[in-house]
């Protein structure tokens, strides 16, 4: 039996799936300020009667470090960059900064050193401001670690008790300032998100379960808690995740749609395109932060069914703000709820108040309540359907940079738009129907989310970079670099290292049964000229276990 | 109008086409721009709010043939890449004049400044003018008059040269290393332009050795009075990157902070990459200052690794020459009403010139005749009998008929005798037709 718990912004979600069957679902409201306890309740709720021996593995995907942001209530980090020749630092948006000579280029070739005096003036005011979280993040530091291994060495002396986080230990891909937000929110929700994980495993441990816990990342793979500790910004995001990996196990495999969550103040969408989850072509942005981290493309639009419906001047608005539950439900203000009540599109909340929503409408439209029921629906879909289309435009439009590229990105459509969440199942067909393909609104829809947690498999990236006239690799992912001596070396002897190095790392993950899966995603190579002649090669190969479902899960 | 005091973004097209090259060791090859890459995704700039990056199109056939007679047509002489390069430009213009971005850097290969007007095979590693097919685009699509085409690469651009030299609405600035002392060995003083545009071609032929203040003593004296005197509805920049002290096929001494402040007081509205060879030791750190320029960041932390303030001195020789240069041209600036005038009393109703090109890349020999038609009511229409050999072979021959924009109908009517008289005339291999008013095309194979 696996367990699926994902905490909502409003509902955590559960349940307990067996095989290709949903067993049990359960529901309790979430409590932002104590995350800890609403995921145990859920838990308590759905193993009061099972057989807590026969689990065979739980996820849990949670808004922790999404709230820790959003909130504040992170660690303060002094931020330490080496950025060498180009940008002026003071050009990206990462606050305050101390900035270090030391220049490495971009084939990881000293071209300035480092000063140490500097060094030792930067440990004294990181003293001075009482920070115990230090990131050193260096331009070109994933090609060449010795500046930012150098500088941790000194700070780590000077600073004792001092936590230091390396760029190149985050994230090895191109991009200096992504991966100094990326490290150094990495330092500041470190510590909390050990705590939760620490919390988690002993409450497990109470349950008498011993399944393997795992946490849902923002690219929809599961990574065991304890080993997630080392990349919690990772797993922000993982509710959008949820959703997507959910509407994965509940539609045909290998299908093209577009998935749309309609919740009470948002609607998510994002794309599946031939049974693939598009992912964003570069990392997620969060709050005010542009990062690494790999997520699904996911464009949240501001419209739900308890979106403030106003008229003013004859103009009817609904959205971005939402004012409490719709007026059919308790609430004061009319709602697009109230509308599709009106329409008969669907069953909850009162006839009589929901009427009396349209009714306020209507007044400001000149027209029946029927009518302005019918226009907030028309504005609501409308919504949805431009940022679709606005969605599709903009995958069309991302940059390429090969011939093949250009040429190969044909026209690929939906077939079907696949709704999920409370509000998809009165609003999905009428998208669908605007935009001339099939509506799908599954069994479970309400709980794709866990569902989705309950049956996702592990994701892995590895980035490998190789430099044959150097005799070197370096991996990405972990700042592992090595030998090679074949200064002819093809782009099959690189994929072959790389899925070497990718099964170790899955072992040191805890994931090694996945390794299997891997699939080259990107490979390229350059031969390198000087003169007339070839004196090496540059080979660049990206590996992944890309997001899929568990094997136990044959529901299509 | 420059960019200059224009807001929005900066528009960037990056397009290294990593999966094309002349040859496997040629300059023009993969791994150009391999660093470039690098250094401009690691430094983020793409992610800055100054800058919008847009994805490259295809440009369509005729928007090659309304800048160049290909022979025996544009699929024969243009690949893929050559086809995204060009579009680069043209996305880049769209966006400009849809008000999207207040100026633009196609930061794509191949080049093609090396292009003329007939295309018969690779000339200088360029098949196709972007920099004419972006040219001849704006005029087209978006009705501007004048333009201002400013070529800093260090090779003279004589396909731009060639494309422009009959229409004085068309300003072609080219400096570069003097033509004694390096390809294509044109674009001395004395090439002006045709009899009705005379003054409208300007070259700025510059020693070799020269360094970022001879090429600034140029961009204040010169370059920047004459753009004010022209008022150009648009300056475009051919930003060939080859002045650069390291390059390996040129001899000038030109930093990348040079090319930053050049970017900057130019202020283009749109700029294409040329050429540029040196791909580590340049073109990363070139590209990103001339990005930054464009944007409005602060350029001042982009620094070759090897490089200090200073390290490069003109000799007072080398100062006198450029002086005595610059003043030349100045002299000719201020006379091009007069030379037009005298120039078009000593001639007929009809202008002639004869021509050898020789193709390098492909070593192809071209022989040209080209007749303009000197009309007092529009431009004249324009023919070219054109003759190719490669070894002791004719490769291809054709006869091409231009019809100006706004062409008067004598020469319209003429224009079409000339096309149909030598459709079918075994002696020739081609007949094409060039309409730029009505925008249509006419390849014809006589065989």
């Amino acid at each position: 039996m696996l367990i699926g718990i994902d905490v909502g912004g409003t509902t955590t979600d559960a349940v307990v799936v067996d095989g290709n069957m949903v067993v049990k679902t359960a529901y309790v409201p979430t409590d932002h300020d104590n995350l800890l306890k609403c995921l145990l309740l859920a838990l308590d709720e759905l193993v009061q009667d099972i057989d807590t021996g026969k689990i065979e593995r739980v996820v849990l995907s949670t808004t922790l470090i999404t709230n820790m942001i959003a909130e504040g209530k992170t660690d303060p980090v002094a931020l330490v960059l080496i950025p060498g020749p180009g940008t002026n630092p003071r050009d990206y948006t990462l606050g305050e900064s101390i900035i270090l000579d030391g220049a490495i280029d971009f084939r990881g070739k000293e071209i300035d050193r480092l000063k140490e005096s500097q060094i030792k003036e930067a440990a004294f005011k990181i003293k001075a401001q009482g920070l115990s979280r230090v990131a050193v993040v260096g331009k070109f530091c994933q090609r060449n670690h010795s500046h930012e291994l150098k500088v941790a060495e000194i700070l780590a002396f000077a600073l004792p008790g001092v936590k230091i986080e390396m760029g190149h230990k985050v994230s090895g891909q191109l991009n200096f300032p992504r991966r100094a937000a990326t490290t150094m929110l990495t330092a500041a929700t470190k510590d909390r998100y050990e705590q939760f994980a620490l919390d988690m495993a002993a409450a497990l441990r109470e349950r008498k379960i011993s399944a393997p816990v795992y946490i849902l990342k923002a690219d929809g793979g599961t990574l065991p808690l304890d080993k997630s500790v080392q990349m919690p910004v990772e797993t922000i995001f993982s509710g959008p995740a949820a959703s997507i990996m959910g509407v994965l196990a509940l539609t045909e495999p290998g299908q093209s749609c577009v998935v749309v969550d309609i919740g009470g103040t948002t609607t998510d969408l994002a794309l599946i395109l031939s049974g693939k989850p598009l992912l964003s072509a570069k990392g997620a942005r969060v709050g005010s932060l542009l990062t690494h981290v790999r997520a699904f493309a996911v464009k949240s639009v501001a419209i739900g069914g308890d979106s403030t419906v106003a008229v003013s001047g004859g103009c009817l608005s609904v959205g971005p703000k939402r004012n409490g539950p719709p007026l059919c439900m308790g609430g004061t203000l009319p709602t697009p709820t109230d509308a599709l009540r009106v329409l008969g599109l669907t069953k909850i909340g009162d006839a009589a108040k929901a009427e009396k929503a349209m009714q306020i409408v209507a007044e400001g439209l000149g027209c029946t309540a029927k009518e302005a029921a019918q226009k907030v629906v028309d504005a609501v879909v409308d919504k949805i359907v431009f940022e679709v289309n606005e969605m599709f435009r903009e995958w069309e439009q991302e940059p390429a940079y090969r011939i093949w590229e250009i040429m190969k990105r044909e026209l690929l459509s939906a077939r079907s738009v696949v709704g999920v969440g409370g509000g998809a199942p009165p609003l999905v067909p009428l998208v669908a129907g605007r935009l001339g393909i099939a509506a799908i609104v599954p069994e479970y829809a309400s709980v794709a989310n866990a569902i989705g947690a309950a049956v996702a498999r592990p994701t892995l990236t590895l980035n490998l970079h190789i430099d044959t006239e150097k005799g070197e690799f370096s991996v990405a992912e972990e700042g592992l670099t090595g030998r090679v001596s074949d200064q002819k070396m093809t782009p099959e002897d690189a994929e072959r290292l790389a899925r070497r190095l990718l099964a170790e790392r899955a072992v040191r993950l805890g994931i090694s049964e996945y390794a299997g899966e891997a699939e080259v995603t990107y490979s390229e190579v350059f031969n390198m000229i000087r003169g007339w002649s070839t004196v090496g090669r540059l080979l660049d190969v990206r590996m992944e276990i890309l997001a899929g479902l568990l094997p136990s899960w044959g529901r299509c | 109008m420059s960019s200059k005091g224009k807001s929005g973004k900066t528009g960037l097209i990056f397009f290294p086409a990593f999966d094309w090259a002349i040859s496997p060791t040629h300059p023009e090859r993969e791994e150009r721009l391999l660093y470039t890459r690098d250094q401009i995704f690691e430094e983020g700039l793409m992610d800055l709010p100054q800058i919008a990056e847009y994805k490259p199109r295809l440009a369509e056939k005729k928007d090659v043939a309304r800048a160049h007679f290909c022979v025996p047509d544009v699929e024969s002489q243009v690949t893929k890449a050559h086809l995204i390069a060009a579009g680069s430009t043209l996305t880049l213009a769209d966006a400009l004049e849809k008000g999207e971005i207040r100026n633009g850097f196609a930061l794509v290969r191949p080049p093609g400044h090396h292009s003329m007007r007939v295309v018969h095979g690779n000339r200088g590693f360029c098949n196709i003018n972007n920099m004419a097919i972006l040219v001849e685009y704006l005029r087209t699509n978006y009705g501007h008059k004048r333009i201002a085409v400013i070529d800093t690469d260090v090779h003279h651009g004589d396909g731009t040269q060639d494309i422009f030299w009959h229409d004085p609405d068309v300003l072609c600035l080219s400096f570069h290393q003097d033509g004694h002392t390096l390809y294509p060995g044109s674009g001395f003083v004395n090439e002006m332009g045709g009899p009705q545009a005379l003054a409208r071609t300007l070259n700025i032929p510059l020693p070799p050795g020269t360094t970022d203040e001879g090429i600034h003593y140029v961009l204040d004296n010169l370059i920047l009075p004459i753009l004010d005197e022209f008022k150009p509805d648009l300056i475009l920049n051919s930003a060939g990157q080859d002045n650069h002290y390291t390059d390996p096929l040129a001899n000038m001494r030109f930093s990348a902070n040079g090319y930053a402040r050049l970017s900057e007081k130019l202020a283009p509205d749109l700029c294409v990459l040329e050429g540029g060879y040196a791909v580590e030791t340049a073109l990363p750190y070139v590209n990103t200052g001339i990005i930054q320029a464009m944007a409005g960041l602060d350029y001042s932390h982009v620094k070759e690794p090897d490089y200090v303030p200073g390290r490069f001195v003109q000799t007072g020789g080398m100062v006198r020459e450029i002086e005595h240069t610059v003043a030349q041209v100045q002299k000719i600036w201020e006379q091009r009403d007069e030379l037009v005038k005298d120039a078009l009393e000593g001639l007929g109703d009809f202008y002639r010139r004869k021509r050898r090109i020789f193709y390098d890349t492909d070593m192809i020999n071209e022989n040209q005749e080209e007749v303009v038609r000197l009309c007092p009511d529009c431009a004249g229409y324009m023919t070219i009998s054109t003759s190719a050999e490669r070894g002791y072979g004719i490769l291809n021959s054709a006869f091409c008929v231009s019809i100006p924009r706004s062409a008067c109908s004598s020469c319209r009517d003429d224009a079409k005798e000339e096309y149909e008289e030598h459709v079918d005339d075994k002696r020739i291999g081609y007949v094409l037709m060039q309409d730029k008013d009505k925008d249509r095309f006419k390849f014809y194979d006589n065989s």
